[in-house]
């Protein structure tokens, strides 16, 4: 098939409908101390305390930036072990018995309304920045350094398209919880002082433009607010294909969306921010999608951080006991990364896993079709790149910006030859990085 | 009860792939748009165009195999009898020598098919190592070769009053009128009624098959609308400036394997270039050529050649520097110049020829 092709089958059918099971009472949890920004990092508590939900247990160090690492459950610490993150390596975790008691941590206050609204921009941003908030569509980026910003932002982007297949945690969070997005946005536009608020969504995804226009309608008549309905296709979440449909705005590559005046921010993360502000509480819980064709029950779960995903593979019936092999994924089908183990912890960022059954695609000669190069959103060649690689030749690999690739695995998705094109790319960018 | 849990296996992303995407599929596809087209060639011309086609598939599968053979043997592989490299399994074997033989005469003589469809496969194809990495369309190649090394061999067998085909006519005098006399609009559209090769007589059930690889989106759509599309701008360029009339730039298109070339032979996707943009200039640049070779050329036919000139230049086409997965504005400003030279050489040219 010689065509552009940026429709992807979503495979959403199942757990969208499914309301989402509350699993809040693990026995224990680990709490990621270190994770893919953060090497190094600080106890504050030792084995045998007793610690409440909300506390300050550690201190994450990134390069340029701290993270506050938060107790997710009340009860008891205990020992420091290695625990799959969701990158797939191992790193630290501290594991806390739960005492099912939830009592919150002292700091745990709500604000009041208009406590609320004399907030500026500093005192969110430190408010944001106490809680531990980052990115949590999956990038972990500090929330932060994104609400600090100085520039002058016009519009408020919120990203809930959730463009990768089989994931519905969004959507789930959108139908359950939109009076609580729609506040966070209230938030962050009154902390960057911007003027206008944009919610994108798929535009196939009809009960969320209901849900949310509705209630734009009559609670938040003052918000100026619009509810933007995008395409189907794939990668329609990426930041700046969101900001190309909605706003008609080209960032080019390498640029910060600031300085165009947009910013965007994830919909879980709008849910963190009012949750932060409102309540003053960490990121505690959070939607998860477990998914896939080798799972028996697909659904949404809410849990705390820190639950071990073997237990909630357990709460959706396990494996699928006719495979052999499974495939384990943290995050998309398309981007997500397999893991070697199901050992893994739900951290901040991780927003689903799937379980795969071990398809292996036979791969036949490139025919040089085209397909990939019609429909890479970031205007590359992924076959000409994959030919450089093979050469080994770095000149050409920088010549046809290797480098913007942003590693949708579009091109492999599209391949006719099914080849893994998104592997050679991939290599590339390592080479001229 | 212990349950025994499946293995977790590690895999990079994407872990998905589109369903229905297949080489074969693709191949399939055209052997399938070709089918109305044999059916006609062996309805006009009976055994002669069976045994053509069957000597053209047999000669080609037969050559790749003894080839990969050989090559796993010297590799010191096992014999088996399927051979994994053997692209009889997906079609594109058949494809290439289905269509190698309909762009031949009917009376081509057996030896002579069958060694073209050998040179054309061999050198065509798996000797710069099989399937995808070809820079000639074998199809062509063998054609071409047979064209110039046994030319003589193979005329027409006419059943109308004509004793050459129409472009063959056309070539001794470019500008003559009278030829449409043996040959009406009709009986071109259709094919019935005029000389040719075996294929490429029927335009009507050319545009079919190339209506249905549109919709299966099996092929590249812009090489064959370009290519057309040039030719009938040249074509009508001279016609203007010639006082030929509409007919002019209609003939040019229906008659000889335009048509056929167009949609079967430019558009394979492993002998053209791969971006959008690349892929209009190519089929605008084959335009020009057969359009030139046809009215400058000794050959009363321009379309093999122009084929095998412009696949040599697909690497240029692809070169990392030139080559953009849009077409920008600047490329459009001179893409826009270049077809308005090409028509100002065109014309100034036929001052000069006729």
């Amino acid at each position: 098939m010689i065509k552009k092709s940026r429709q992807v089958r979503d495979y959403k059918a199942l757990d969208k409908t499914l309301p989402t099971l509350r699993y809040v009472n693990p026995d224990e949890v680990f709490i990621h101390l270190q994770n893919n920004r953060c090497k190094t990092y600080d106890v504050y508590v030792k084995e045998g305390d007793h610690v409440l939900l909300g506390e300050v247990i550690g201190m994450r160090h990134g390069g340029f930036f701290e993270q506050p690492v938060h107790a997710t459950i009340s009860g008891t610490v205990g020992k420091i072990s290695k625990k799959f993150h969701r990158t797939g390596r191992k790193v630290d975790a501290i594991q806390i018995t739960n005492d099912f008691l939830d009592t919150f941590h002292e700091s745990v206050v709500d604000r009041t309304d208009e406590e609320i609204k004399k907030l500026n921009q500093d005192e969110m941003v430190e408010i944001v920045k106490d809680k531990g908030l980052v990115g949590l569509g999956g990038s972990g980026f500090p929330t932060y350094i994104k609400l600090g910003t100085k520039e002058k932002i016009d519009t408020v982007v919120i990203n809930a398209v959730e463009c990768e297949p089989y994931l519905s945690s969004d959507y789930r969070m959108i139908l359950e919880h939109p009076g609580e997005i729609l506040e966070g946005l209230r938030y962050i536009m009154q902390a960057l002082n911007a003027k206008k608020g944009l919610i994108a969504i798929k535009s196939k995804k009809t009960p969320l433009y209901e849900v949310l226009t509705q209630l734009l309608k009559t609670r938040y008549k003052d918000l100026n607010v619009e509810v933007a309905k995008l395409g189907n296709h794939y990668p329609q979440g990426w930041e700046i294909e969101v900001f190309k449909w909605a706003l008609g705005i080209e960032i080019p590559h390498g640029e910060l969306p600031m300085k165009y005046g947009v910013i965007g921010f994830n919909v879980t993360t709008t849910y963190g921010i009012y949750q932060a502000v409102k309540h003053n509480l960490p990121v505690y819980e959070r939607h998860f999608t477990v998914n896939g064709d080798a799972i028996k029950f697909p659904q949404n779960i809410r849990v705390r951080v820190g639950t071990s995903v073997k237990k909630l593979i357990e709460l959706s019936d396990g494996y699928d006991e006719t495979q052999k092999e499974v495939i384990v994924v943290m995050g998309g089908p398309m981007m997500g990364t397999s893991v070697v183990s199901d050992d893994v912890v739900v951290s901040k960022t991780t927003t689903s896993v799937l379980i795969f059954k071990n398809v292996t695609y036979k791969e036949e000669p490139c025919v040089r079709c085209g397909s990939c190069v019609y429909s890479c959103p970031a205007h590359l060649e992924p076959v000409q790149i994959m030919n450089a690689v093979k050469r080994n030749d770095k000149e050409v690999m920088k010549g046809l910006e290797a480098f913007k690739c942003i590693e949708c695995g579009l091109c492999a998705y599209v391949c006719t030859s099914k080849i893994h094109v998104t592997d050679y790319v991939r290599k590339a960018k390592r080479l001229v990085g | 009860m212990e349950k025994t849990l499946p293995k977790i296996v590690r895999k990079t992303s994407p872990y998905l792939r589109r369903p229905k995407a297949s080489v074969t599929r693709m191949m399939r596809d055209v052997t399938i748009a070709l089918l109305p087209v044999t059916f006609f060639a062996i309805y006009k011309f009976g055994m002669a165009a069976i045994m053509i086609i069957v000597l053209s598939i047999g000669a080609m599968a037969l050559t790749e195999y003894v080839y990969y053979q050989i090559v796993d043997k010297l590799d010191g592989e096992k014999f088996k009898l399927k051979n994994k490299s053997f692209s009889l399994y997906n079609f594109s074997v058949v494809t290439s020598g289905l269509i190698y033989a309909l762009t031949l005469p009917d009376s081509t003589p057996w030896f002579v098919v069958v060694l073209g469809a050998f040179f054309g496969v061999f050198f065509g194809k798996l000797i710069f190592g099989g399937l995808g990495q070809n820079v000639f369309n074998p199809a062509a190649l063998g054609r071409v070769f047979i064209f110039v090394s046994f030319g003589t061999m193979m005329s027409y067998n006419v059943d109308s009053v004509a004793g050459a085909t129409a472009l063959g006519m056309l070539n001794n005098n470019h500008f003559d009128i009278s030829v449409l006399n043996n040959f009406t609009l009709i009986n071109l559209f259709t094919g019935i009624g005029i000389p040719g090769s075996i294929g490429e007589m029927s335009a009507v059930l050319i545009i079919l098959g190339g209506v249905y690889l549109a919709l299966r989106t099996s092929f590249e759509v812009r090489i064959p609308l370009t290519y057309i599309g040039t030719v009938i701008l040249l074509a009508s360029a001279v016609a203007i400036y010639k006082g030929l009339g509409i007919w002019y730039p209609v003939f040019h298109v229906l008659s000889g394997g335009l048509l056929f070339g167009a949609v079967y032979m430019a558009t394979d996707p492993i002998t053209s270039p791969i971006t959008k943009g690349g892929r209009i200039y190519f089929g605008f640049a084959l335009g020009v050529l057969t359009f030139f070779i046809r009215i400058f050329g000794a050959y009363p036919e321009g379309v093999m050649f122009s084929i095998l000139i412009m696949n040599m230049f697909v690497t240029s086409f692809d070169y990392y520097k030139w080559t953009n997965q849009q077409i920008t504005k600047k490329q459009k400003i001179i893409f826009g110049i270049v077809v308005l030279v090409t028509v100002v050489i065109t014309i100034v040219g036929v001052s000069y020829v006729g």
